[in-house]
């Protein structure tokens, strides 16, 4: 635990450094110095427990008013942990390029400083074993990621964003607060430790779940809670927008595995609840994701997509320990950890790249992109491998954690009774898996395929090792736990051991076979490595014999193929979203020579900001009292105690 | 894991793979009165390309040049995941099923992406065209697969469709509902394949109009030995999912080991002249409509999936 905080202070440390010497040459070197040791340091206890050692926790009473501070690194804490630093490096790394430009007229090193608090906060966030730290912890996440989303205040969609994240984060704040104090009362005591020893009455159980589901659920981006997220996300400089899709989001999940772990599990209607929720996601947010036209409200879409996998990982975990299924509950939970893992390290790469390819033509919307892999062909693999990954497909890693969500909901079928049904969330899943398909098969195509559809995306130039290194480490992480699968596995299926509370022998029986047929994805995606790459050789060999022509675009004879010519986002998306309009709530807009498509978010724009509308117009009515005029005030005082003194002398008081 | 007596079956499928749409052509021809050309025409058509070279335009890039091999590589690597013999797979292990679809997927996705590279309209409504609807086929598939699952209690394709899948006591009876499932999940596979494979109702591989094509005219400008791998690559994936519709619906494990070789064989022809039959007498859908054929396709596996779920 030592050299944990001592890795955070280093994190810190070189986020004051930054900030403090941000008019000198070293600072960036500095910072990027701390950093990485801070968050080597940090990683060594969070890498042992994955490993199988364990950690002493520690615990400090500080009296009233905040009393038991406590901090443990189990192994859902040390999963996180490792999702939290290791990719946050990455993205701290990236940031430190990425900003660069900005030097001239900005508070870059104070931006640096917030990143590195922000880091510091989720790394809490997952440790903390005690109410105060935690909430604490949690705030610090929420207001530092605030600062850091309105970097460019001068504009005012960003404001906006930002006030909409602000409000959205409290709102799930107030939630974890009113699930504290219930829990609290009922167990005694307000560390993690005494809510696991309570038992809570179902009436007070059933609260405190709702309560986490709504203030996690605002955290994670679950639908209809999403409506915050991809404003913010859009919003925030690049690697900021990594970050936050890629692993703020999810201490919303661990916030959920946490309480069910202590909990103990949790009761069907729970269980179908989140099975629900996650379907419900998944499905919205990949639609939702491919009627965009800007590049990283995309992605921050299909981050929505990917909670709502997570969560149906979650929900086939939590219906596992609520019909007493182990096997099922491991595999659940097993998949929603691993998939977690997975979508942080290959979503951060996909906005690192869109950061990229911003800073290379200035632009985010992809209808004026194009052609770009021609001269960054470095961004283009690197986003093609996360692209891969995101949509599950072999030899990368999101298949592996497909493949364990796929099998947890089917192992569901194979029990009694009513947790058969959810089976066909099977179906559910193969659906999203074909429209995420389909939207990056999009993004990639119009946005580095074919000729560029503007003069910025023709400038487009590749840009320098402080932009590709972070990217290629996280691409390399993709590869990785994608040809190996069976560690990986392992390690997911020990940690869900821990949020299912399950021991002894009925945990090897699971774990057993299952890391055995993981290697069957490790020939699977290994062989389709070394097969195309034979194929590849064995081609230009042909070709050397045989050297190919060059020419233009065939296009039916046509020969002139213009950037503007071609199949545009919009177009391309078109059939998928008419086809399921009526579930989006996006229409296509079609008009002789023209057809468009507005993407726009069904709950932000028709349920929240009209609520919010109507409140404040009811306020309205009450401002006329409100004037700011002491005298008023006087007056209203006066009446008010006339009024007492009435209601005395009326014989109120007996 | 990996079972190498189910090469031999892995081989036949690959030799004989391009007679497949040379045979539903011939079925077609014969039911409305014309010649045709000949079964083996596609044999000729793969010989002629792979003689000659490849042209490019100077739109595209390597993934352009990646697809067909990507294709080719992902159509034989589902064929080793699928127990052609009737008995196992070449590679079975637990959840090979999610790597059958994955893999077509893969192939799909490049093939996609290739459209895309090249910069045409034409190339690019195939690609918008072929993403849209494959996504509607994914769910259908899984959900046979799901249906299998549950009557089989096997998570490999070798256990669903092979060795110990007890297919042929579900068929005769055995195990509540288990016939009528099986019965609709073969429709829906059948469906599943004209839609992957690009087959009247859902693409005409015979229209000449650039405009109403899904899969010929996203490979409109590979040429040579490129265009000879996608339409090989096709040929297997027909014969992939044609034995998959086989597997289902003849299970082989009781039958002697010859047999089962020429069972195999003579399913796979009924499945190319089933497609030629379907090609005779209907024509292809309005585009706007195939998705609800596709739709069709799931709610019958979801219904066969339910029927062995209330047993």
């Amino acid at each position: 635990m030592t050299l944990f905080f001592l890795g955070l202070g280093l994190i810190l440390a070189g986020g004051a450094f930054a900030w403090l010497l941000q008019r000198t040459r070293i600072a960036d070197s500095v910072f990027a110095l701390l950093v990485s040791l801070g968050c080597a340091a940090a990683l060594i206890p969070a890498a042992g427990v994955l490993g199988g050692r364990t950690v002493a926790g520690v615990a400090w009473d500080l009296g009233p008013p905040t009393g038991i501070w406590a901090f443990d690194i189990d192994a859902l804490s040390a999963l996180f942990v490792a999702v939290v630093l290791g990719v946050g490096l990455a993205a701290v790394l990236y940031g430190i390029s990425y900003l660069a430009p900005e030097r001239e007229h900005r508070s870059v090193g104070g931006t640096h400083f917030l990143t590195a608090l922000f880091l510091v906060a989720m790394a809490l966030v997952v440790t903390a074993r005690a109410t105060i730290p935690f909430l604490i912890a949690w705030e610090l996440m929420a207001l530092s990621a605030y600062l850091l989303v309105v970097f460019e205040d001068e504009q005012r969609e960003v404001r906006r964003a930002g006030l909409i994240y602000l409000a959205a984060t409290h709102i799930g704040t107030l939630a974890l607060v009113a699930m504290f104090a219930l829990w609290g009362t009922h167990a005694g005591g307000f560390t993690f430790d005494a809510f696991s020893r309570s038992a809570l009455p179902a009436g007070a159980g059933a609260a405190v779940l709702s309560l986490a589901l709504l203030g996690f659920g605002f955290k994670a981006g679950l639908v209809p809670l999403h409506f915050w997220l991809p404003g913010a996300h859009a919003a925030a400089p690049s690697h900021i927008s990594a970050l936050m899709s890629g692993v703020m989001i999810k201490t919303g999940i661990y916030g959920l595995l946490r309480v069910i772990s202590l909990i103990g599990g949790a009761p069907p209607w729970w269980s179908w609840t989140v099975l629900a929720l996650g379907a419900l996601s998944g499905v919205l947010g990949v639609l939702w994701a491919l009627a965009q036209h800007d590049l990283k409200r995309l992605l921050a879409y299909h981050s929505i997509e990917n909670i709502g996998i997570i969560l149906l990982g979650v929900g086939t975990g939590a219906l596992g320990i609520a019909y007493g299924r182990p096997a099922l509950a491991l595999l659940g939970f097993a998949g929603a950890v691993l998939h977690t893992a997975n979508h942080a390290v290959f979503k951060s790469l996909l906005f690192m790249g869109a950061g990229t390819v911003f800073r290379a033509t200035g632009t985010r919307a992809m209808d004026r992109l194009g052609g770009l892999a021609r001269h960054m062909p470095l961004t283009w693999i690197l986003f093609l491998i996360g692209s891969v990954a995101i949509v599950g497909l072999p030899p990368l890693n999101g298949f592996v954690s497909e493949w364990l969500v796929f099998l947890g909901m089917l192992q569901a079928g194979a029990a009694l009774g009513p947790v058969r049904a959810a089976v066909l969330g099977a179906g559910v899943l193969a659906l999203i898996g074909g429209l995420a398909l389909a939207c990056f098969a999009k993004v990639g195509g119009v946005v580095f395929l074919g000729e560029p559809r503007s003069e910025s995306a023709a400038k487009g130039r590749e840009a320098g090792p402080g932009y590709i290194a972070p990217m290629a480490a996280l691409a390399l992480a993709c590869v990785a736990i994608g040809l190996l699968a069976p560690p990986a596995v392992r390690i997911a299926l020990e940690v869900a051991a821990t949020v299912a509370g399950a021991a002894g022998p009925a945990r090897q029986d699971v774990i057993a076979p299952l890391t055995a047929a993981a290697s069957g994805i490790t020939v699977v995606s290994g062989g389709l490595v070394v097969l195309i790459g034979l194929a590849w050789a064995w081609r230009r060999m042909l070709e050397r014999r045989r050297p190919s022509a060059w020419t233009e675009t065939w296009a039916c004879g046509y020969n002139g193929v213009a950037g503007r010519m071609q199949y545009t986002a919009a177009s391309y998306a078109a059939p998928l979203l008419a086809a399921f309009a009526r579930l989006s709530g996006i229409r296509v807009a079609r008009a002789p020579g023209a057809f468009h498509t507005h993407p726009f978010d069904l709950v932000l724009e028709r349920l929240v900001l009209p609520t919010w509308r109507r409140m404040a117009g009811t306020a309205e009515a009450i401002r006329p009292l409100q004037q700011g005029r002491l005298q008023t005030y006087l007056l209203y005082i006066v009446g008010v105690l006339l009024a007492l003194l009435l209601y005395l002398w009326l014989g109120g008081a007996a | 894991m990996i079972a190498w007596t189910a090469i031999p079956a892995l081989l036949l499928v690959l030799v004989v793979a391009p007679l497949l749409p040379g045979i539903a052509t011939k079925t077609k021809s014969w039911l409305t009165g014309r010649r045709g050309p000949p079964v083996l025409q596609l044999y000729f058509d793969l010989g002629k390309l792979w003689r000659k070279r490849s042209t490019y335009s100077r739109t595209t890039t390597w993934m352009f040049r990646l697809a067909p091999l990507a294709l080719l590589v992902t159509s034989v690597g589902a064929a080793c995941l699928l127990p052609l013999d009737g008995r196992s797979a070449l590679l079975g292990f637990r959840g090979d099923f999610i790597a059958f679809a994955s893999l077509l997927a893969v192939g799909r996705f490049a093939l996609v992406l290739a459209g895309l590279d090249t910069g045409s309209s034409f190339e690019g409504m195939g690609a918008s065209r072929d993403a849209t609807f494959a996504t509607f086929a994914e769910p259908a598939l899984f959900l046979g697969f799901v249906t299998l699952f549950l009557i089989s209690g096997n998570l490999s394709l070798t256990g669903m469709l092979g060795v110990g899948a007890g297919l042929l006591s579900a068929w005769i009876g055995g195990g509540g509902h288990a016939a009528p499932a099986l019965a609709l999940i073969t429709i829906s596979l059948f469906l599943v394949l004209l839609a992957e494979t690009s087959r009247v109702p859902v693409d005409d591989p015979a229209t000449h109009l650039e405009l109403t094509m899904i899969h010929e005219v996203i490979v409109l400008d590979h040429s040579g030995p490129d265009l000879a791998c996608i339409l090989y690559s096709s040929a297997v994936k027909l014969a992939v999912l044609g034995a998959l519709v086989v597997g289902v619906l003849v299970p082989r494990t009781a039958l002697p080991a010859p047999l089962t070789g020429l069972v195999f064989t003579g399913g796979l022809v009924l499945v190319a002249v089933a497609i030629g039959i379907v090609e005779s007498v209907m024509a292809r859908l309005r585009l706007s409509r195939v998705p609800q054929f596709l739709v069709a396709a799931a709610v019958l596996s979801t219904l066969g999936a339910l029927l062995v779920l209330v047993r």
